[in-house]
């Protein structure tokens, strides 16, 4: 496809760039060492930051990504310091301890890793937050495979010095930022996560862009009170908040997902399978009445003297058993599980499934998908010529002017960036266009996935003749749009850098 | 047990009126008549405020049992909603506006029916306040609110900066009590406590609901940890957990039997509501009704205590003769004291004036050196960029960091005409006096606090056509010129060096009027910003100078009227002692015999202004007003 096939000539030449330019830095060791750290970040996998305000669910979405309970979590704030999970042979964890001014930061150390009932915890030896970079967390997993998860502590924090951190670390005000997209996690639209999401656009080359930011409506389950239809409501609003032209501007898309219910979901054990079936064999009001209050769920002894089967919720599961399960599922959860277990989904496979699904973690996950892994190298290259930006900028020699002119070159040659800030351009509404022809366009310009079906409207499975007339249709209607002497310059911009996705469609497409 | 405590202050209001009336002391009656007309408004008002979806519309709905504020999962409130007793539920709009030259203009008044309430409070059937309302008041039969209670639920604040956060604010310092409102999904987040801060300066009986219990198992970590961010902060207030969907439920049920009402029972124990309520009741309801009595109280005190210095003086001059000399010279000075403090040039009027021009002048200069901060502010950003593309974005920054500068400018104003207010009874002290007025800060409910928007300036359109016209304009004249001077070298008029000109001459114009349209839009963009400050800074002054004069105009009436009080009492304790001395033995006596049993007689209305409020707090007040 010509596309991908771009993106690795791409790909290749940015790398040849960088090689380049740590040669003619190789006198500089801060420059040089900079230069060959974002070389060989090119070819680790994508960097995805998660980030939102204070107990936005952060940590769970984590989880409920990889399918296992790796980050820490807990009702108070938890997450203090900024932490990398990536793929690794072994579970491994090393402190990288922060430099002093002037002072060179010691050496990573390793940590000790304790696990109870299979969720993780760390315990930082006495060592001080804010003397702390990072903390990367190796786990062997397939999700961590293709990207690297990195969890912040939330903005808004009480303590000042942790939302700095995060701060500091998604949006620096010197620097391009370490993460190469983020997902930011919100539970309403506040002015602060605007704020937030402003200050993480950078200036720079690139100029960009929305296109590395998706939203996420959080804690979904809990928007609707519990309700069995609060999830509904939540897609209702996160609708609403993706069509808010403000947000359009400052992310991708926004998704409502129910992180605890995907995070249980797919860590779902047998015992709690067991415990939710047990749950739907109580009659409906006794069930009704326990699911009053959380409290309730775990205190109450409905059951004893009203069942007809003369069991009572004590003997078949004590309060022990019930405050976990709560702890796990949240009240929303054990609702839904034991809903669908009395619709008849008695097998846990497919109970874990549909509970996943209806947490909208798929969406999300297909929504990262297009966004992010699909333009991984993109969005790698879009990180890697910031870099070198920086350098250039810093430690300006003579030697170094072909380096810019061909960064320059790089910048303004690529289609793919010339998508990038067309798309950009065009959800800030810097380009005017018609509605329903600034949508198309977006889609054309991969807005909604970088594949072909995807870029032309149709259905995934279409052939190659049907792409082919749509792809000819489109390209026909752009240029006609791009010669018309009545349009506008912008417009007529927008529509030459149209035609030549279209070109590369049909140029992608077998014969 | 509140309108009975009540009732007894107006009894006892009601004799002292009657006492005052038959020694014949009209400036002490008409003190004792305004004492009863604020004693009969009893209400008692509760913000409830908090960030958005934390549930307070249905902490509301749950404490009065009805859906008067409308719920939704998305954001519901756009309107205050003021929820008060009523025999009959009803509904009425009340729209607040001021003229063109700021004056406020009375409140329209608009009764609807009670299904419709939904469409004007919601933001759904009224996004952003098109309707331009001010509030909707709620009547309602409820026994909860018969006590003079009124809730008030305000949309959420969505931090300071925002605009409900200045309404809200604005509203504050005519609150008798607060509720911050936040859910138990989590700790309190630094906007919150930053609101709380600010709120706390303003209106000092603050409480804080954690609702949603319900729903979160882990509820109890998160009050113990909000408690402990209060703690760490310095604003220790009491923290109420509540769940309204269980009052809610309890309350649906129909159940009678035995077995049903323990339910119940326990559905409302585990609410949490029945503590909240307590507070209500006690803290907030108790609190007012205390507050009311004291000042009944020490009102009644002083009324005793000017009537019985005349008796008293004259009554130990009749007694003892001899010593009567130098109780005279006594009572003379305290009159001569009396009679300084009742000049106009009496130090406490100095400092009150001065005190009051100086404050105007801080605070003027306060706001607009804030103000000036900003617009320098938006002007560099204007510079920067192109208003076309960043208006947008620029309108809303200044109208959020507009309206957090106007809230704090009000804030500090409030704090430093309280200051004053202390400064001015401080040349009082000793003379019996420690009762401040009740000082009014703001005219509207809702109004102050809520600015102008900011104007778009008009851009005009630079379309083809007037870049063609241009163009040819320009081009017309370069074409003219070196076709002119070709021509002398024997070239026709249109020769490819004039055309080529023409281009040339045409391009540069149009560019040059594209670069002047911009910087056009840039000053006209400034002088918008400049406007709408300008605005600001007129409004919102004119509002401080408004609340800071009626502050000025309240405290020298006070203190005035105390004034003449104690020397109309002097006056006639010296006069009433000279008579005395001047009586012969017989006509003594029997005078004694007559001035005792008055005495008794308004002992007997000092000793049940004391049982009013307590034998402790009587002590208190009594060590000040009976010395």
């Amino acid at each position: 496809m010509s596309l991908t096939f771009g993106g690795s000539q791409l790909g290749t030449s940015v790398r040849g760039l960088l090689h380049n330019a740590s040669q003619v830095y190789a006198d500089s060791p801060g420059a040089h060492e900079w230069l060959r750290m974002h070389l060989a970040r090119f070819d680790e996998p994508l960097r995805v930051a998660i980030a939102g305000k204070v107990k936005a669910g952060k940590s769970t979405l984590l989880n409920a990504l990889v399918g296992e309970e790796i980050a820490p979590t807990d009702a108070g704030e938890c997450t203090r310091v900024v932490t990398w999970y990536q793929d690794g042979p072994a579970p491994k964890v090393l402190l990288h301890p922060r430099g002093g001014p002037g002072v060179a930061p010691a050496r990573p150390r390793q940590l000790s890793i304790h696990r109870r009932d299979g969720a993780l915890s760390f315990d930082l030896g006495g060592t001080e937050p804010d003397r702390i970079d990072r903390l990367t967390v190796d786990w062997p997993s397939q999700s961590l495979r293709g990207t690297t998860l990195i969890d912040t502590p939330g903005i808004d924090s009480l303590s000042a010095d942790v939302s700095a951190r995060s701060h500091q670390f998604l949006a620096p005000s010197d620097e391009p930022t370490a993460a190469d997209a983020v997902v930011y996690l919100m539970r309403h639209l506040h002015s602060g996560d605007v704020r937030f999401l402003e200050s993480f656009h950078d200036r720079g080359v690139a100029r960009a862009t929305a296109v590395n930011t998706i939203a996420v409506l959080s804690r979904a389950d809990e928007i609707g009170v519990g309700r069995l239809d609060a999830l509904m409501s939540a897609k209702k609003i996160a609708s609403r908040y993706r069509s808010d032209d403000k947000l359009r501007e400052l992310c991708q898309t926004v998704v409502a997902v129910a992180g605890l219910l995907a995070q249980t979901g797919r860590t779902m054990r047998q015992t709690e399978f067991t415990a939710l079936s047990e749950l739907a064999k109580l009659a409906r009001s006794d069930m009704d009445g326990l699911l009053l209050s959380a409290d309730r769920f775990v205190t109450s002894d409905i059951g004893a003297e009203s069942s007809a089967s003369g069991t009572s919720i004590r003997t078949v599961l004590d309060s022990q058993v019930r405050a976990g399960l709560l702890d796990r599922f949240g009240l929303f959860g054990v609702r839904l599980g034991v809903t669908l277990i009395r619709q008849g989904l008695t097998d846990p496979t497919k109970l874990s499934a549909e509970l996943v699904r209806r947490s909208g973690l798929d969406d999300l996950r297909e929504v990262l998908n297009i966004q992010f892994t699909e333009r991984r190298d993109l969005l790698k290259a879009r990180s890697a010529l910031l870099a070198l930006d920086l350098v250039l900028r810093r430690e300006p020699r003579p030697s170094a002017q072909p380096l810019a002119v061909q960064l320059e070159r790089i910048m303004a040659g690529a289609h793919e960036f010339a998508e990038l800030r067309l798309l950009t351009a065009l959800r800030s509404g810097a380009v005017k266009l018609a509605k329903v022809d600034r949508l198309e366009a977006e889609r054309l310009l991969g807005g909604e996935g970088g594949a072909a079906s995807a870029r032309l409207g149709l259905d995934p499975m279409a052939g190659p003749a049907e792409l082919r007339g749509a792809a000819l249709e489109s390209l026909s209607k752009w240029r006609r749009r791009a010669e018309s002497p009545l349009a506008g310059r912008g417009v007529a911009d927008t529509a030459r850098v149209v035609v030549r996705s279209c070109e590369g469609l049909l140029a992608g497409l077998p014969r | 047990m509140a309108v009975s405590g009540n009732q007894a202050a107006v009894d006892l209001v009601e004799l002292a009126l009657k006492a005052t009336d038959a020694y014949d002391r009209p400036d002490l009656s008409s003190k004792l008549r305004f004492t009863r007309s604020r004693l009969a408004d009893p209400s008692v008002r509760v913000l409830v405020v908090g960030e958005f979806k934390q549930g307070k519309s249905q902490l509301v709905n749950a404490l009065v049992n009805a859906s008067v504020c409308p719920v939704d999962d998305d954001i519901a409130t756009s309107l205050p909603t003021v929820v008060k007793h009523a025999e009959s539920p009803s509904v009425t709009l009340v729209r607040e506006s001021e003229s063109d030259s700021g004056e406020p203009r009375p409140a329209e008044r608009t009764a609807v029916p009670i299904d419709q309430l939904a469409q004007y409070v919601s933001e759904a059937g009224n996004p952003g306040n098109r309707r331009q309302l001010t509030y909707a008041e709620v009547g309602i039969p409820r026994k909860i609110l018969a006590g003079g209670l009124v809730l008030v639920d305000t949309p959420g604040v969505g931090g300071l900066g925002s605009m409900h956060g200045a309404a809200t604010m604005g509203a504050l310092p005519r609150a008798d009590a607060v509720l911050l409102v936040s859910d138990a999904a989590q700790e309190y987040s630094k906007p919150e406590l930053d609101f709380l801060q600010a709120a706390r300066r303003l209106c000092p009986n603050v409480a804080c609901v954690i609702t949603k219990t319900d729903l979160y198992p882990q509820w109890r970590r998160i009050v113990e940890l909000s408690t402990g961010h209060l703690t760490r902060n310095g604003m220790p207030a009491e923290v109420f957990p509540v769940s309204s969907t269980l009052r809610l439920h309890a309350l649906k049920l129909k159940d009678d039997s035995v077995d049903g009402k323990a339910l119940q029972q326990a559905l409302m124990d585990e609410s949490g509501y029945v503590r909240l309520i307590g507070h209500l009741q006690r803290g907030v309801l108790g609190r007012a009704d205390d507050l009311d009595r004291r000042s009944v109280c020490q009102d009644v005190l002083a009324v005793c205590d000017q009537l019985a210095a005349g008796m008293r003086s004259e009554l130990s001059a009749s007694e003892n003769p001899d010593e009567a000399a130098a109780l005279i010279a006594d009572l003379t000075r305290a009159k001569g004291v009396a009679d300084e403090l009742r000049q106009r040039s009496a130090r406490w009027q100095v400092t009150l004036n001065d005190g009051a021009a100086d404050l105007t002048s801080d605070i003027e200069h306060d706001l607009r050196d804030r103000m000036r901060a900003i617009s320098r502010e938006a002007e560099k950003s204007i510079d920067e960029g192109d208003p076309k593309d960043t208006w947008d974005q620029l309108a809303v920054w200044v109208e959020q960091q507009v309206s957090e500068a106007a809230t704090a400018n009000f804030v500090w104003a409030i704090e430093r005409a309280r200051w004053l207010a202390g400064q001015v009874a401080d040349h009082f002290n000793g003379s019996g006096v420690e009762s401040l007025p009740e000082l009014n800060f703001g005219q509207g409910d809702f109004s102050s606090g809520q600015l102008r928007d900011l104007e778009q300036p008009v851009q005009e359109a630079y379309g083809i056509g007037q870049k063609l016209f241009t163009g040819l304009r320009g081009g017309y004249g370069g074409l003219v010129m070196v076709g002119l001077a070709t021509g002398l070298a024997g070239m026709s008029l249109l020769n490819p060096l004039s055309v080529g000109a023409g281009l040339l001459f045409g391009g540069k114009t149009v560019t040059d009027e594209l670069k002047r349209n911009k910087q056009r839009r840039q000053a006209d963009a400034k002088v918008a910003v400049r406007r709408h400050i300008d605005d600001v800074i007129f409004q919102v002054g004119k509002d401080t100078r408004d609340m800071l004069r009626q502050v000025q105009r309240t405290l020298r009436d006070h203190f005035t009227t105390l004034a003449e009080e104690m020397h109309t009492s002097l006056s006639e304790a010296v006069a009433s002692a000279q008579k005395a001395v001047r009586a012969d033995e017989s006509t003594r006596g029997g005078r004694a015999r007559d001035l005792r049993a008055e005495l008794d007689r308004i002992e007997t209305l000092a000793v049940k202004a004391r049982a009013l409020v307590g034998d402790r707090v009587a002590a208190e007040l009594g060590a000040g007003a009976l010395s």
